[in-house]
């Protein structure tokens, strides 16, 4: 393959609405999106191939944002749109692209280039969505962080196969079954990265999955981008570390998109000429099960692995296991 | 003696046809059992004798299921949460005899060997980053150590380069390496498992004593011996794995390789940390208990100074959280105070295993035709619709089923046991191409499937599902 590698940048975006409000008057979730479709366009114009998907990790879930499944259409419009999806692998995307984008959004300024109004009208629909749908006893302090990169993940994965086997994607049964071993994925020719937009903290009880997740990056290295505009959160850190991805956190969250030009734009393959910016210190201390203390010093159950901060507390995790373990045993 | 060469290789690949002969009767044999070749030589997969003609007289119909087969096969294993002995010591014993030398696995056995068990190491330390490994080979009749007992794997890679440029000669002695490897895990605490790997590419072993006594002895230090052999089934490996492991069936415990891609399965089997019952903690002497560990946080010196565990001056390290000495990696012991070091990372990567991800279904096209889901949930990529050609098939078989499976379809939910039971005997694979989290009930693609179970080992459905969180907080409640 001639053309330079296209990237995949999957950014999740956390739309927690108890953080965005707090953040209201440095930098409202407008801005914030704004800001990021402005940083999305530039990804886009950077290389012709390159892609973009974006999921919101919600309070309690997570939900693709862009690419949608339009669901009101009829399936046959949906397996076009993602034949279109399909050919953007040849580079011709920007051509079935506009056409749709022609179709659907009617009345946008004729400057505006159509690959960029797309996305925008589809990232900001989907938004507004998913807010309205919101139901207010839904609402927590937490955001489903491991859903949105468990599904980050899988979206990358289809992607890569779908790229590695080169074959004609004539109908929907044959870009279904595209023959892939998961041994034969060349993962040289997409270049895919994770770019985490955060603004809430506390995922202690996501530590599994999230832990999960990490290591599935690594092992695919798929470098985890951290942009943390609000609250602080150790397993981002250790995301971002394991995988050398970027952790930043914003000092002036009004500049966010000055720190998402300079500080994420460039892809896996540019990264190796430029300084990136990195953590120093990074928290690596463990979290005990029995009372989410993170610390120092503690005891290790051998055979569950779960820490505990001191001997004389009780051993609710292992508990647990053991008792859910009960009926098979 | 080229003559008398040619003899001894007639001789061993005649063993192997008996040994082969035998697994698959016992039924055991994980390749000769998954391809279905029955009545077939032992040699010839007659993969062509699978496809069939599909209802529009082409067999893409088939090549795509084979190939959706393939992918679920090492899929549906048992995923019910056991209690594992995460915290292992493995002494992995090496034959480096001439029997090394034949070239029935490519390059030759000894370089493959080399080669996989340099990929082993790398994935052994993966898989359970707190727990030891050590090498030993045996050639001229005797046991020798190629790497000590101990937690980092570039020390047993750089080991393990030095044979490369060393040739196999000799024969092998089992007693001495399995006594030589007791030795070595005489000192291993008691939570730890106790296990023995060999690599026995020999048809024989030249014991300096009475080999029996040394495999009781290794039954009463409660040590497991697993084999993977190279040539062909030997008894006394046999006796050897049965013995030292008498709740496991011998499928488990001794495998030989019948090729290349055999052998590396077999291989990185044992890097899943092996399941220990309640039934077995008190017999075997394993037993939970409570270890102490430090978790250390990186820090990056202005200046470089000299780490405690090479003398070397370095800049980052870690700093034992007891004693405040500085190591250069981890996971390791302090070399001042003793604490073991580790990231809280190298704990989770083991979690996995103690909570697998279940099995998904298979989806039947009565089932999947009342959902709404069009596309994926993981990937976003559309489902197949329910091709008219399925449907042609129904209507020649006969008007009436196809009026029956609008029926079925129409009761909604609770799909039909035979279309259920249909579906799993074609080897797992979903005749609608979607598989079923029974958790969260969405449906994802065959991509989604393999990719969830062995690589991210999350269910994306279920971990951006309304309430998943709340639910979370009461089970860590409990």
């Amino acid at each position: 393959m001639n053309a330079p590698p296209l990237s995949l940048l999957t950014i999740i975006l956390d739309t927690n609405p108890h953080a965005w409000a707090l953040l209201t008057p440095t930098l409202p979730l407008s801005a914030a999106i704004a800001n990021l479709l402005v940083f999305i366009n530039a990804h886009l114009a950077f290389n012709n191939s390159n892609k973009v998907a974006i999921i919101a990790s919600h309070t309690q879930r997570a939900e693709f944002l862009y690419p949608v499944p339009s669901q009101d259409d009829s399936l046959q419009a949906n397996g076009s749109a993602h034949n279109g999806a399909q050919n953007d692998l040849d580079g011709d995307a920007k051509m079935v692209d506009s056409d749709e984008g022609s179709g659907t959004a009617a009345g946008d300024d004729a400057n505006h280039y159509r690959p960029f109004r797309h996305i925008q009208t589809i990232l900001l629909s989907a938004i507004s969505k998913l807010y309205k749908t919101t139901s207010s006893e839904s609402l927590t302090p937490t955001t489903s962080i491991a859903g949105a990169l468990t599904l980050a993940l899988t979206y990358i994965n289809k992607q890569s196969i779908a790229l590695s086997t080169t074959t004609s994607s004539k109908t929907n049964a044959d870009t279904f079954v595209a023959p892939s071993d998961p041994n034969l994925i060349q993962p040289a020719t997409l270049n895919p990265r994770i770019l985490i937009l955060s603004v809430s903290g506390d995922l202690a009880h996501q530590y599994i999955p999230i832990m999960n997740t990490i290591f599935a990056c690594q092992r695919l290295t798929i470098p985890i981008d951290i942009c943390k505009i609000a609250g602080d959160s150790v397993f981002l850190q250790q995301a971002s570390d394991a995988t050398h991805g970027t952790y930043i956190a914003l000092t002036h969250p009004r500049g966010l998109l000055q720190y998402l030009m300079l500080g994420f734009l460039p892809d896996q393959s540019s990264r190796k000429y430029l300084v990136p910016p990195t953590a120093v210190g990074v928290d690596f201390r463990a979290a005990c099960f029995c009372h989410r203390k993170v610390v120092d010093v503690g005891f290790v159950c051998s055979i569950c692995l779960s820490s505990k901060s001191g001997l004389s507390t009780v051993l609710c995790w292992n508990y647990s296991v053991r008792r859910r373990k009960a009926p098979h045993v | 003696m080229a003559e008398s060469d040619d003899e001894y290789v007639q001789d061993i690949s005649d063993d192997e046809v008996e040994a082969h002969q035998v697994t698959r009767s016992a039924g055991t044999g994980s390749r000769a059992t998954g391809q279905g070749s029955r009545g077939a030589g032992w040699e010839v997969t007659r993969t062509w004798e699978n496809v069939v003609e599909g209802a529009d007289g082409t067999i893409s119909s088939t090549v795509e299921g084979l190939l959706e087969a393939g992918k679920r096969k090492r899929l549906l294993k048992d995923t019910t949460p056991l209690q594992r002995g995460i915290i292992r010591h493995l002494l992995l014993v090496l034959d480096l005899s001439t029997a090394m030398s034949e070239k029935d696995l490519r390059p030759s056995r000894y370089l493959l060997t080399l080669r996989y068990t340099t990929a082993f190491i790398a994935e052994f330390f993966e898989q359970n980053p707190i727990s030891q490994l050590g090498i030993i080979g045996t050639r001229d009749g005797l046991a020798l150590t190629i790497s000590p007992l101990s937690g980092n794997p570039n020390d047993h890679i750089s080991n393990m380069q030095k044979l490369f440029e060393q040739e196999p000669k000799g024969q092998p002695s089992l007693q001495n390496a399995l006594d030589m490897a007791r030795a070595a895990l005489f000192h291993a605490p008691a939570h730890t498992t106790r296990e023995v790997l060999v690599l026995f590419g020999s048809l024989l072993s030249s014991d300096p004593d009475d080999i029996h006594a040394t495999i009781s002895a290794l039954v009463s230090s409660h040590i497991t011996v697993t084999i993977i052999g190279l040539a062909a089934q030997v008894a006394i490996c046999l006796t050897l794995a049965t013995r030292t492991n008498p709740l496991l069936p011998p499928s488990q415990t001794y495998n030989v390789a019948l090729n290349e891609a055999h052998y590396r399965d077999l291989l990185m089997r044992a890097t899943t940390p092996p399941t220990t019952s309640h039934s077995t903690t008190e017999d075997s002497g394993v037993k939970s208990s409570l270890l102490m560990m430090g978790f250390p946080s990186r820090i990056v010196d202005p200046s470089p100074t000299l780490c405690a565990c090479h003398s070397r001056p370095t800049r980052g390290g870690y700093l034992c959280s007891r004693c405040s000495s500085k190591v250069c990696s981890l996971p390791t012991q302090c070399p001042a105070c003793g604490l073991t070091l580790i990231l809280s990372t190298h704990l989770a990567r083991s979690y996995h295993h103690l909570f697998p991800l279940r099995n998904w279904r298979e989806v039947s096209w009565a089932r999947a035709s009342v959902s709404s889901q069009k596309v994926c949930f993981g990937c976003q990529a559309p489902f197949p619709e329910r091709p008219a050609s399925l449907r042609r098939q129904s209507i020649s078989g006969g008007q009436n089923h196809d009026r029956m499976s609008l029926a079925t379809s129409e009761s909604q939910l609770h799909p039909p046991k035979a279309a259920h039971i249909s579906n799993a005997n074609k080897d797992g694979v979903s005749e609608s191409g979607r598989y079923e989290c029974e958790n969260c009930r969405r449906f994802f693609c065959i991509d989604c499937d393999v990719f969830a179970h062995e690589v991210v080992h999350n269910c994306p459905g279920c971990q951006s599902r309304e309430g998943v969180l709340s639910f979370q907080t009461r089970k860590g409640g409990e």
